[in-house]
């Protein structure tokens, strides 16, 4: 089509549509809409007036953002504001039995409920002695896959849903969150028998002189301190006390919770020194970001230890003493039997050994910069950092670039491409060498912690390394084919890097789960170490970590409550000994339907991915795909049969109650996902690292990583990319299908990960010009880009949104922003491509013939 | 014969300077025909007017070098080698040779000559530092600030290198400018030599990437490796020093029942791995530093356990020292792994206590290293000698020699039995070989890593003609010695030493008159210490008895069984005296010292010549006084005079004793009082005298300056003869001298009884 001569477009009119489109009408399908109740957003316009036809469904769109709140899910604070929503309504409300059945083949999903955190807790009146309506925590901390339980095993099993707890108590606060109260005076109630933190669901008897303990039922002392405060002399109101207001609270520990003094936080690095290190600019950028980053790590009372340890055919140490002109660099090649060169100055105090660490951290690129050794000692230099920090417990940050390849732990290059995809990928996934995990172990019991952060040029064995963290409560990030000349890699890792830094972690932790008689944890998945049956041990809490715990019923319960209760036991960074404490009350049902109108998707998916990675390694791929299919299947048919109450084939509507409209979708997105699709071009990194975030990663970033969200910026509304009192506006989001993409369009899709804007290839000049400061279509280069800042609306806005998307989740992601051009690098293209779940993508089913399978499934069964 | 002339000219003093002409006749005469060299003796003229050319050598096999005893025939331009009586022709540039004409090697005063060769070592001279930090502060103050010093007495071609150890040891990488850089092993680890090269990352593993452009004009990789350890001073002084300045006390720490952890052992493997990876045959030197003995690892000599004390003399001889042996033979495999190398082992002591110079001996002696025993590194004893291993010739080049060998040859009368001194054998098993083995015998040829001006070897040998062959009057036997070694300037040089001694029949005055009993004494006694390090104390006590009782037998006048009768000759007067204090001495008495001392004595009668040799033996006392000029005196306690001043030179003491009056005289201050000079002076001369002899004695000695009574005086008395003892009412009355507290005969004694044993029914 032609292209525009005017250098200027009618302000008001935001699109960019080609000329060539202005009479056609864009598909519609809002038609297929069905109302969910129990929701604000039940009603969508059918037809609105437009006034200008070629914008009908943005307009509708935006029409929808302002009357549902989903679509603020990415104003500042989307979680509290959800929680609020749902969770104060329903307060004292009676249960609502029922929710609408949504008839899901043949629509796209309702993706406007995406960011819609599960069905509300109706609980009985006054179950708790506070009428506050924070009794039960935020779900962001804590949330069960069922917000009702099930009266009896019987039911659970008849349901078919899973029963689990999805847990992120650690998790950072952004601004505007509300911080967690605590507790500051030293007075814990804990139930004498089952050790139960007090909570706002016990009972008060006997004139307010002992509670009941609303796990065991055990009378308890209700410490005076509660109605009378000995430091002030004053009388107290135990109405006030956090821990009888809310559902999460942290207790500052006395002295009886410690073993030793709080631990001071200890890092130690061990940096990969080896050729590709050097090479790829990673040493430079590592120890830049570190110097950088110095000032940022947590030092509270200048009680804060720092070690540097560098690896390649060799361990090198640091003698930090600050009294020496400079650091000096000890070499360990006795790779076999490794021991600390001197006792003292290789973990020195942060503040005091400043100078010598900042002088080190300059020199350091420098002086390997002639390297050629290609050979790297990493289990040698892990035990050289945990002999550094056993003695006191600390963090290990592992920066490597090479396979090790010498030294305790070596591994070998195995992958093999004729592997994936087959039923024997598997065995790529799992660790190649014993030792990874028993070190982790033996650090775990030392209270050392480790972070890997892996490089990758060259095959990496993420799936053996990530053994570690996994086992420490560590973390691992993964920049494959890194090369620090590229700006934006360099970005995105220093980024990531010194927020990791900078983080707040826990120390010395554990968790225990505690909950209602009949009920008991049955299996844990995530980042830590069991120590005993039911207590995890974490030497490190990362601030945005999921766990998830599985709970089975082993009695029928005859309580019209259950609680469960998670205490976290850990020493913050500032050296203070704390308990945080995250209670949640949840009403037994004993109707099927009551569990399903109580399901909680987001949570459900969540344990469908740690599931399907738990069997993806143990057994294959394969069937970790199915569970996750049958899954579906089993829900949505008991749905069918037990709630619906419809026999067999008698409608031909694969249906899905309201709350679990979505699950089709994750669950789509789950088994299209990196870290489980069937493919043979996964390389095993990618895989495992894949794997790892489904793992770890809290539901906030979750899914938006299994379900990316689309935006149109050629066409935004006016105020999209906008700041207002909730924050930046975002542009209403698509579905994730090629339809969507207009030839003459320009879209950005995030996943938390990346950030793609996608460039049709007849998006007009002016817009290349004005957002990417480039004259033409063909004047665009793919791949990692960092956006130029122009003086023009629209690469403002596109600015403002991506810089929004870098910084509104939870964890440390600095998401790398790509340009993908429709018609250029292949590869890079599919890789967007492949991000469109709704459609047939790789081989697998588009979203309409997924839910067909299913249907057909149902059926059957 | 004027003994002192030779030795002048030669460096070489021998037993005898008249040889018996049979293998019968040569062993009545009790003292084996021998000598002792001192291979680089300073000659001026070599120095001012050097020899730049190659020897001319007879034919193979025998390539003897043409010397001054050698036939020529100048018209035929021929010569005859004396050694194998072949005729071999002057090499061309020779043409010009009359007997007015002839080439240096040919005249008389070039017995000895030195050449200059054409070669010129690639590396220069190596001074590997090894250093021990487990030392008191002050301590390990004074050892830097030496090594510091040192730094400026080097060449500043020489190339250095650091080693430090205390419970671990650190390789130093000297080439690394960014920061201080070093390598760290353990101290309880035996490394082997591949390992300590691998993990210094001196092999040429696959730890380059394949794509890895070499670079164009680099020195090839093993240099490379190397120079990151070794530099030449003057590109790594700043970086050294630095290094020392800044070194630390051990940091490890120590219990109040423990001993520092010291690993010697695995410093020392470290530093003789390093040097035979990266320069074999190369002319270098390791030295050791250390402030106590080994507590840990490979070579260890005494747990780090307090209670358990460090093994004596005695625990040694009941064999109850449990790493003794373990040790010994540690460092015996090193000194054998160095030596091969050409490399050299210094072993500098800084300590109250012992360091295990015994266990770890063998490393200097196979190797001809130093061996300094100091209280401390801050003491003048420790201080000055250090720097004298530094000392210069008069061109400025360090008075050392590197990888030497030494070769000797005989004419067929003559055979060689064997070399003790600071060698390894090079075992050459030439038919210069004789069937007696003393020493380190089974060869002709010996190694020597360092050599330097005082290096003094004692060479034996036998006479092999048989009685039967007739004698041949005017016959005379030849020995040639050849010294090829490495300059300090990286020269390589050949001594030449070749002396020619006529052979008498057995009964000839001319072999008694022949006798230097200064040298036999020496002799004698570095084999009676070379036993004594093998055999029992009283097995070599023995043995030297029956040795002195049968040279007397065969040479002294004597009616038999009249012991009144007995008479020796002059050249034979002293010598039993010699043998008296020799008995009595630190080297053969070991009770009285502890091991690492008699290593150390022993150490140095090993390397040292004629005269210094015997005031060791036989320690020197001078005595001062108003009446007489100085004079030498009777090392006897009759010597001991109120009224006198003693002068005793040990070699390793310079002690001043003033007699009972001196002292009160010096105490009371008369010295500072106008009127009484004479008496400052006599107090001064002892003094004037030490600091003479201190001037260029190594080790330096230790200096005592004491009263008659007082403790320090015990020095003296350990070393008199006990003529007035407690138990001697004597035939000299006590009052002529000071008692000595002592169970040991005195010398009258001993004679009476030599005499009468030597007269008894001759054998
Ligand atoms: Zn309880
Ligand atoms: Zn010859």
């Amino acid at each position: 089509g032609d292209v525009p001569v005017s250098p200027g477009y009618p302000p008001q009119q935001q699109s960019y549509g080609s000329p060539a489109m202005t009479n056609q009408q864009p598909m519609q399908q809002q038609a297929q809409f069905i109302s969910p109740m129990g929701t604000p957003s039940t009603t969508y316009p059918q037809q609105q007036q437009q006034p200008y036809p070629q914008q009908q469904q943005q307009q509708q769109q935006q029409q929808q953002q302002q009357q549902q709140p989903a679509y603020n899910a990415y104003n500042q604070d989307p979680v509290n504001q959800m929680s609020s929503q749902f969770g104060n309504m329903n307060m004292g409300t009676p249960m609502a039995s029922v929710t609408p059945a949504v008839p899901l083949l043949g629509a796209r999903p309702q993706i406007a409920d995406i960011g819609y955190t599960g069905p509300s807790i109706r609980l009985p009146p006054n179950i708790s002695v506070t009428d506050s309506p924070h009794v039960n925590c935020d779900p962001s901390y804590q949330a069960s896959t069922i917000n009702a339980i099930p009266a009896t095993e019987t039911l659970l099993k008849k349901s078919k849903l899973p029963f689990a707890l999805v847990l992120a108590p650690y998790r950072s606060l952004k601004e505007g969150d509300e911080p967690v109260p605590v507790v500051k005076d030293s007075v814990i109630a804990r139930c004498r028998r089952c050790r139960t933190y007090i909570n706002p669901f016990v009972t008060f008897v006997e004139g307010g002189q002992r509670w009941r303990c609303n796990m065991c039922f055990l009378l308890n002392d209700v410490p005076a301190a509660f109605d009378y405060d000995n430091q002030t002399q004053q009388p107290a109101d135990r109405w006030k006390r956090p821990e009888l207001n809310y559902g999460c609270v942290e207790f500052v520990a006395p002295t009886e919770y410690m073993v030793r003094p709080p631990q001071a936080p200890s890092y130690v690095f061990v940096i990969d020194v080896s050729y590709s290190a050097i090479q790829s600019g990673m040493l430079a950028t590592a120890a830049r970001t570190i110097l950088d980053t110095l000032d940022r790590l947590p030092n509270a009372e200048s009680r804060t230890r720092v070690g540097i340890i560098t690896v390649d055919s060799a361990v090198h140490f640091y003698d930090l003493n600050s009294k020496l002109p400079e650091p000096r660099m000890l070499i360990v090649s006795d790779l076999d039997d490794i021991y600390l060169p001197q006792p003292t100055d290789l973990l020195a105090n942060l503040t005091e050994c400043m100078q010598t660490l900042k002088t080190l951290l300059e020199k350091l690129p420098d002086m390997f910069k002639d390297s050629v050794n290609v050979n790297n000692a990493l289990g040698t230099g892990l035990q050289a950092a945990f002999k550094l920090l056993s003695p006191a417990g600390g963090k290990i940050i592992c920066l490597q670039s090479t396979l090790p390849n010498t030294g305790t732990g070596a591994l070998k290059p195995r992958e093999d491409v004729k592997l994936l995809g087959t039923s024997k990928e598997s065995t790529l996934l799992n660790a190649a060498s014993p030792f990874y995990k028993s070190f982790a172990v033996d650090c775990s019991r030392s209270q050392v912690a480790c972070d890997m952060i892996i490089f990758g040029g060259q095959y990496s064995d993420v799936a053996t390394l990530s053994c570690v963290p996994h086992y420490t409560g560590g973390q691992t990030y993964y920049y494959p084919g890194f090369n620090a000349s590229r700006t934006e890699d360099a970005l995105k890792f220093g980024h990531e890097f010194s927020e990791l830094l900078a983080e707040q972690v826990g120390l010395e932790a554990v968790i225990r789960i505690r909950a209602s008689r009949g009920l008991r944890m049955s299996a844990f998945h995530g980042n830590f170490f069991i120590r005993s049956s039911d207590l995890l041990a974490l030497p490190n809490v990362p601030r945005d970590q999921n766990y998830v715990v599985e709970v089975s019923m082993e009695d029928d319960l005859k309580v019209p409550t259950v609680c469960f209760q998670t205490a976290l036991l850990h020493t913050s960074c500032t050296g203070e000994r704390r308990i945080r404490v995250i209670t949640m009350c949840l009403p037994v049902s004993d109707s099927i339907s009551e569990l399903y109108a109580s399901a909680n998707q987001q949570a459900i998916t969540a344990y469908l991915g740690v599931k399907a990675v738990e069997r993806g390694l143990s057994s294959k791929l394969d069937d970790a795909r199915d569970a996750i299919v049958n899954k579906v299947v089993d829900i949505l048919g008991v749905y069918k049969t037990h709630v619906l109450g419809s026999g067999p084939g008698s409608t031909p509507q694969l249906t899905a109650p309201d709350n679990l409209k979505l699950l089709p979708l994750f669950a789509l997105g789950l088994i299209k996902h990196d870290g489980l699709r069937q493919s043979s071009q996964i390389p095993t990194d990618m895989r495992a690292n894949a794997m790892n975030m489904l793992n770890t990663m809290p539901l906030q970033l979750l899914i938006p990583y299994l379900y990316a969200n689309l935006y149109s910026l050629h066409n935004m509304p006016a105020d999209a990319g906008e700041f207002s009192e909730n924050g930046v506006i975002f542009p209403p989001a698509l579905n994730l299908t090629s339809d969507n993409l207009e030839v003459h369009g320009c879209y950005l899709l995030e996943n938390g990960q990346n950030i793609y804007l996608w460039v049709g290839r007849n998006v007009v000049p002016q817009l290349c010009a004005d957002l990417f400061d480039v004259k033409t279509y063909e004047g665009l280069k793919g791949g990692k880009i960092t956006l130029p800042v122009l003086d023009t609306p629209l690469n403002r806005k596109v600015n403002t949104l991506v810089g929004k998307l870098r910084e509104m989740r939870r964890g440390n992601y600095y998401p790398t922003l790509y340009l993908v051009k429709e018609d250029g690098d292949p590869y890079l293209r599919l890789w967007f491509l492949a991000h469109l779940i709704e459609d047939r993508t790789d081989n697998i089913m588009s979203y309409q013939q997924f839910l067909q399978h299913i249907k057909d499934r149902v059926s059957k069964s | 014969m004027n003994f002192d002339e030779i030795e002048e000219q030669d460096g070489i003093r021998f037993s005898w300077n008249a040889w018996p002409s049979s293998r019968s006749e040569a062993t009545k005469a009790v003292v084996p025909i021998a000598c002792l060299y001192t291979p680089l003796k300073e000659r001026e003229d070599f120095i001012e007017t050097p020899i730049w050319y190659e020897p001319v050598t007879c034919k193979a096999p025998c390539r003897a070098i043409l010397n001054p005893y050698c036939q020529i025939d100048v018209r035929g331009k021929i010569w005859i080698c004396p050694f194998c009586l072949q005729r071999n022709a002057l090499p061309p540039h020779y043409k010009d040779i009359s007997n007015t004409n002839l080439p240096a090697e040919l005249l008389p005063k070039y017995t000895t000559i030195e050449y200059n060769l054409n070669r010129v070592a690639q590396i220069p001279p190596i001074f590997l530092f090894v250093v021990d930090t487990c030392l008191e502060q002050d301590d390990l103050k004074a050892l830097k600030e030496s090594l510091i010093v040192s730094l400026s007495l080097l060449p500043e071609y020489a190339w250095v290198g650091l080693i430090t150890f205390g419970t671990m040891t650190q390789v130093h990488e000297l080439g690394f400018s960014d920061c201080p850089k070093s390598f760290v092993f353990r101290g309880t680890k035996d490394y082997a030599a591949k390992q300590i090269q691998e993990m210094l990352g001196l092999t040429n593993n696959p730890t380059r990437p394949a794509a890895q452009p070499s670079r164009p004009g680099q020195p090839p990789q093993m240099t490379m490796a190397a120079n990151r350890f070794l530099l030449p001073v003057k590109d790594c002084e700043f970086v050294l020093t630095s290094i020392l300045e800044n070194l630390q006390r051990d940091p490890w720490p120590v219990a109040n029942d423990k001993r520092p952890e010291r690993c010697t052992g695995v410093a020392m493997s470290v530093a003789v791995g390093l040097l035979e990876t990266t320069f074999p045959n190369t002319g270098a030197r390791m030295m050791l530093f250390s402030g106590g003995a080994a507590s840990e690892g490979p070579g260890m000599v005494v747990s780090n356990e307090l209670r358990e004390p460090i093994r004596s003399h005695h625990d040694i001889e009941k064999e109850s020292a449990k790493h003794y042996k373990k040790a010994t033979k540690f460092y015996e495999a090193l000194a054998k792994r160095a030596s091969q190398n050409g490399h050299t082992v210094d072993i500098f002591a800084g300590c109250l206590d012992q360091i295990g110079l015994l266990e770890m001996r063998s490393m200097v002696n196979n190797t001809g290293g130093f061996m300094i025993l100091a209280d401390s590194f801050n003491t003048a004893i420790f201080k000055q000698s250090f720097q004298r291993v530094f000392q210069k010739d008069s061109q400025g080049h360090l008075q050392m020699g590197f990888n030497a060998t030494i070769d000797v040859q005989t004419t067929r009368e003559l055979k060689v039995c064997g070399m003790i001194g600071h060698a390894v054998s090079a075992n050459k098993k030439t038919a210069f070989v004789g069937e007696t083995e003393i020493g380190i015998g089974n060869t002709s040829a010996w190694k020597m890593s360092s050599i330097n001006h005082e290096t003094t070897n004692a060479i034996y040998f036998e006479v092999v003609n048989q009685p039967s062959t007739p004698f041949q009057a005017g016959s005379r036997g030849l020995i040639q010695f050849v010294t090829h070694y490495q300059h300090s300037t990286g020269q390589f040089r050949l001594r030449v030493t070749t002396v020619a001694r006529n052979f008498a029949e057995g009964q000839s005055p001319e072999i008694t008159n022949s006798f230097d009993q200064e040298t036999a004494a020496v002799l004698m006694s570095r084999i009676a210490v070379f036993k004594g390090e093998i055999d029992d104390g009283p097995d070599v006590l023995r043995w030297l008895d029956r040795m002195l009782i049968r040279l007397c037998q065969r040479f002294a006048d004597y009616r038999k069984d009249d012991p009144h009768s007995f008479r020796l000759s002059e050249n034979f007067s002293i010598y039993p005296q010699f043998m008296f204090h020799l008995r009595r001495s630190q080297f053969l008495q070991v009770f009285n010292n502890s091991p690492d001392e008699t290593a150390f004595y022993r150490h140095t009668l090993n390397r040292e010549n004629v005269d210094s040799s015997l005031i060791m033996i036989q320690p020197t006392l001078t005595s001062y006084s108003f009446d007489t000029p100085p004079q030498p005196v009777l090392l006897d306690s009759i010597s001991i005079k109120p009224d006198a001043i003693l002068l005793l030179d040990t070699f390793f003491h310079i002690l001043i004793f003033h007699g009972e009056t001196i002292a009160q005289w010096r105490k009371a201050g008369y010295q500072d009082q106008e009127g009484y000079e004479n008496f400052k002076q006599l107090l001064e001369a002892p003094v004037l005298d030490a600091q003479d002899l201190l001037i260029d004695r190594f080790p330096v000695p230790r200096y005592i300056d004491c009263d008659q009574g007082g403790s320090q005086a015990r020095f003296l008395l350990s070393k008199l003869n006990p003529s007035t003892t407690h138990t001697s009412g004597g035939p000299y009355s006590a009052a002529a001298g000071a008692v000595v507290l002592t169970d040991d005969v005195s010398l009258q004694v001993f004679m009476e009884h030599l005499k009468k044993l030597a007269v008894a029914g001759a054998s």
